[in-house]
C-alpha cells in the first residue's frame, strides 16, 4: 500500500522479551514455510537422500522438464486461467464495489449474502459448476426450454475442456467477494472528498472514475489480484476436475508425477512445482514493480 | 447535487448487483433440488420423481438418508472439519498474539521486510508448499496426522491473523495499559484485565477468520492427510473429482457449505470490511 516513511531515528534494537515474542512466529514461518521452498528447491535438483538419491546440484529434471513442449502448453494453459480469471474478477468487483459503497437501503443485508462464495470451499463451487454448466446441467436445460438446442450434446462444452469457461467461472465466484471486500475496505479508509470535489470542479462521471477513482483504488486492486492470482495459478481441484485432461494445468501435472510409483518421478514433480512458483514469482514482482512506479510518478511513494 | 448522485444507485448499479447476486447465490436452487431429487432427467427443469416418493419403496438408502447414515463419513468429516478449525485457531492465535504486539509497537531494523516475508504465504502457490512439506511430513512421520494437518494449516492462516491482530494493536491506545502499571498492577494483570478486553473484538474477528480459512482448505489437508484425514472439502472432493454430480453429492455440498453459512450469519458483526485491507507490496 502507500509507504508511511518513519524518520529512521526511531530505530531500536529489539529487546530480548520482544525477540522472543517473535519467535514462535518466526519458527513457523522460517521452519515450515521457509523449510518448505528451500527442501523444494533442493529436491528438483536432486536431493533426496531418502530415496538414495544424492545428485546434488542436478539440473536434469529442469533441462528434461524445459525442453518439453508439454511443459509450455501446460504453463500457458495455467497463466491463462490465472489472468483471465484475476482480470474477469477485477471487471465485476471495482463497479460492485463502488455500488456496495453508497449505503443503500438493504445494502448491508445483499452485502453479506453476496460474500457467501467467499465462506464455503472452493470444491462446493465445483459442484456448483458441474450442476449448472454441464451439457446436462441447468443452462443446458434452460436452453432446451427455449427451444435453441434439442440434444444435451449440442451444448457447447464448457466443462472438461480446454481453455473452457468452467473453471474460470468457479475461480470468479469465488474471488470476487474477496476483491469486493479488499476494494470495498479501501473506499471506506478513503471517503468520497475527492471525488466529490472533482465533481464539483466539473468532472465528468468517466473522468471521475478513470482520473480519481481508479487510481485511489490502487492499493486494494494489487493486493487483491496478488493474491487471486497467486492462488489461480497454483490451485489444484478445480483443474483436476473440471478441467479437459491432457495437457493440464502445473498443479495437476505436478501431483501425476507426485503420485506415481516411480519415485525418481517425484523429483520431476518437484521441478514442475519449483518452474511454477518461479514463473508466477516472476509475474507477480513484476506486478508490484509496474504499481510501485506507477505510485512513485504520482507522488505517492 | 453531486453528493446526492452519489448516494442512491443508478439503474446499472441496481442491475450488476442483481447479476452479481444471481451469479453467486442463484447456483444453490438447483443444488438443493439435485439433493432432493430422485429422477431428474433432461431437459426438465424440475426433478420427474422426488427422493421423498421413493424412499419407503427403496431397498437401499437414497440421497439424504445416505448422507446422515454413517457410511458417507459426512458426520466423521464434520467433526474433523470443526475439530481441526479451533485447534488451528486458538494455535494461530497463540503464536501471533505476541507477534503482532511486538510488530505493532516496536519500530526495528528489516521490519517492512519482514512484514514482506509475512505475506509471501499467500503468493505462492498452495501446491508447491503441500509436495514440498509432504517430503518433510513423512520422514517425521506426521502425514496422515491431525497433528500434522494442524501444523500445515498454520501457513495459509498465519498471514492473515498477524495481518488483523496487527491493526487491532495499533488501534488500541497503549495508555490504557501504561495506567493500570502506574496504578500498580503487574503484567499479568495488565494482559487478562486491560489488554485482552480490549483485544477482544479484534482477537476473535480474527479467530472467526481463520477458522473460516482452515475450514475451507483442501489441497493442504488432501496432501498432508493422505485421505485418512476426511473433511468435508476432501469428502466433496471424492464425491465430485468424477466429474458427475448425483443427489448425494449435491447433499453433501450442501452440508459442506453450512459452516460457511453459520459463519456468515456469525460475523456479519464480527469481521469488518476494514480487515480484508490487505496491503501487499509497500
Amino acid at each position: 500500500m502507500i509507504q508511511h516513511d518513519r524518520p529512521s531515528s526511531h530505530r531500536q534494537p529489539l529487546s530480548l522479551r520482544e525477540k522472543l515474542q517473535l519467535a514462535p512466529l518466526l519458527l513457523v514461518m522460517l521452519g515450515l514455510f521457509g523449510g518448505a521452498l528451500v527442501l523444494g528447491l533442493l529436491q528438483s535438483f536432486g536431493f533426496a537422500p531418502w530415496f538414495g538419491i544424492n545428485e546434488f546440484p542436478n539440473p536434469d529434471y529442469f533441462v528434461a522438464l524445459w525442453s518439453s513442449p508439454d511443459f509450455w502448453l501446460s504453463l500457458g494453459l495455467t497463466l491463462y486461467y490465472g489472468v483471465v480469471s484475476t482480470l474477469l474478477g477485477l471487471i465485476i468487483s471495482v463497479p460492485l464495489a463502488l455500488a456496495f459503497e453508497r449505503r443503500f437501503c438493504g445494502s448491508k443485508v445483499l452485502l453479506a449474502v453476496s460474500r457467501l462464495p467467499l465462506m464455503v470451499p472452493y470444491s462446493v463451487g465445483i459442484a456448483l459448476a458441474l450442476i449448472m454448466l454441464g451439457n446436462g446441467g441447468i443452462i443446458s436445460r434452460l436452453a432446451a426450454s427455449l427451444g435453441l438446442i434439442s440434444d444435451p450434446g449440442a451444448f457447447p462444452a464448457i466443462l472438461h475442456s480446454h481453455w473452457g469457461w468452467g473453471i474460470i467461472a468457479v475461480y470468479v465466484w469465488k474471488q470476487v467477494p474477496f476483491m469486493t471486500m479488499a476494494i470495498l475496505a479501501v473506499l471506506l479508509g478513503l471517503g468520497q472528498g475527492t471525488r466529490e470535489a472533482a465533481m464539483v470542479l466539473g468532472a465528468r462521471t468517466h473522468q471521475v472514475f478513470w482520473r480519481v477513482t481508479l487510481p485511489q483504488l490502487m492499493p486494494g486492486i494489487v493486493s487483491a489480484s496478488l493474491i487471486c492470482f497467486a492462488f489461480n495459478v497454483g490451485a489444484f481441484e478445480a483443474p483436476f476436475i473440471l478441467g479437459g485432461g491432457y495437457p493440464e494445468t502445473l498443479p495437476v501435472l505436478a501431483w501425476r508425477y507426485f503420485n506415481d510409483a516411480n519415485y525418481v518421478y517425484q523429483l520431476q514433480g518437484m521441478a514442475v512445482i519449483v518452474s511454477l512458483t518461479l514463473v508466477s514469482g516472476v509475474i507477480l514482482a513484476g506486478y508490484l514493480f509496474a504499481y510501485r512506479r506507477f505510485e512513485r510518478k504520482r507522488g505517492r511513494l | 447535487m453531486a453528493s446526492a448522485s452519489l448516494r442512491s444507485l443508478t439503474f446499472g448499479q441496481k442491475l450488476l448487483i442483481l447479476a452479481v447476486l444471481a451469479f453467486t447465490i442463484g447456483p444453490f436452487a438447483p443444488l438443493i433440488i439435485q439433493s432432493l431429487a430422485f429422477r431428474w432427467a433432461w431437459p426438465d427443469l424440475l426433478p420427474s420423481v422426488w427422493w421423498l416418493e421413493q424412499r419407503q419403496i427403496s431397498p437401499f438408502p437414497l440421497a439424504w438418508d445416505y448422507v446422515l447414515s454413517p457410511t458417507s463419513k459426512v458426520l466423521e468429516a464434520t467433526v474433523n472439519t470443526i475439530g481441526i478449525g479451533v485447534a488451528v485457531s486458538l494455535l494461530c492465535l497463540l503464536i501471533c498474539l505476541p507477534a503482532a504486539r511486538v510488530l505493532a509497537r516496536a519500530n526495528f531494523r528489516g521490519k517492512k521486510r519482514l512484514e514482506f516475508f509475512l505475506s509471501l504465504p499467500l503468493l505462492v502457490p498452495e501446491a508447491a508448499i503441500g509436495i514440498a512439506l509432504l517430503m518433510i511430513f513423512t520422514g517425521l512421520g506426521l502425514s496422515g496426522t491431525y497433528v500434522g494437518v494442524i501444523i500445515v494449516h498454520l501457513i495459509p492462516t498465519v498471514p492473515y491473523m498477524v495481518r488483523m491482530l496487527t491493526a487491532v494493536y495499533q488501534g488500541l491506545d497503549q495508555g490504557f495499559e501504561d495506567n493500570a502499571r502506574v496504578l500498580g498492577a503487574n503484567d499479568w494483570q495488565v494482559l487478562t484485565r486491560v489488554t485482552l478486553p480490549m483485544l477482544m473484538p479484534g482477537v476473535l474477528a480474527g479467530a472467526l477468520f481463520t477458522f473460516l480459512v482452515s475450514t475451507n482448505l483442501f489441497l493442504l489437508t488432501f496432501f498432508i492427510g493422505q485421505g485418512s484425514i476426511v473433511t468435508l472439502p476432501t469428502l466433496l472432493f471424492s464425491q465430485i473429482s468424477g466429474g458427475a454430480m448425483g443427489a448425494t453429492a449435491a447433499g453433501i455440498a450442501l452440508v459442506a457449505s453450512l459452516p460457511g453459512l453459520i459463519l456468515l450469519v456469525l460475523s456479519d458483526r464480527l469481521i469488518r470490511e476494514e480487515a480484508f485491507a490487505l496491503g501487499i507490496g509497500e
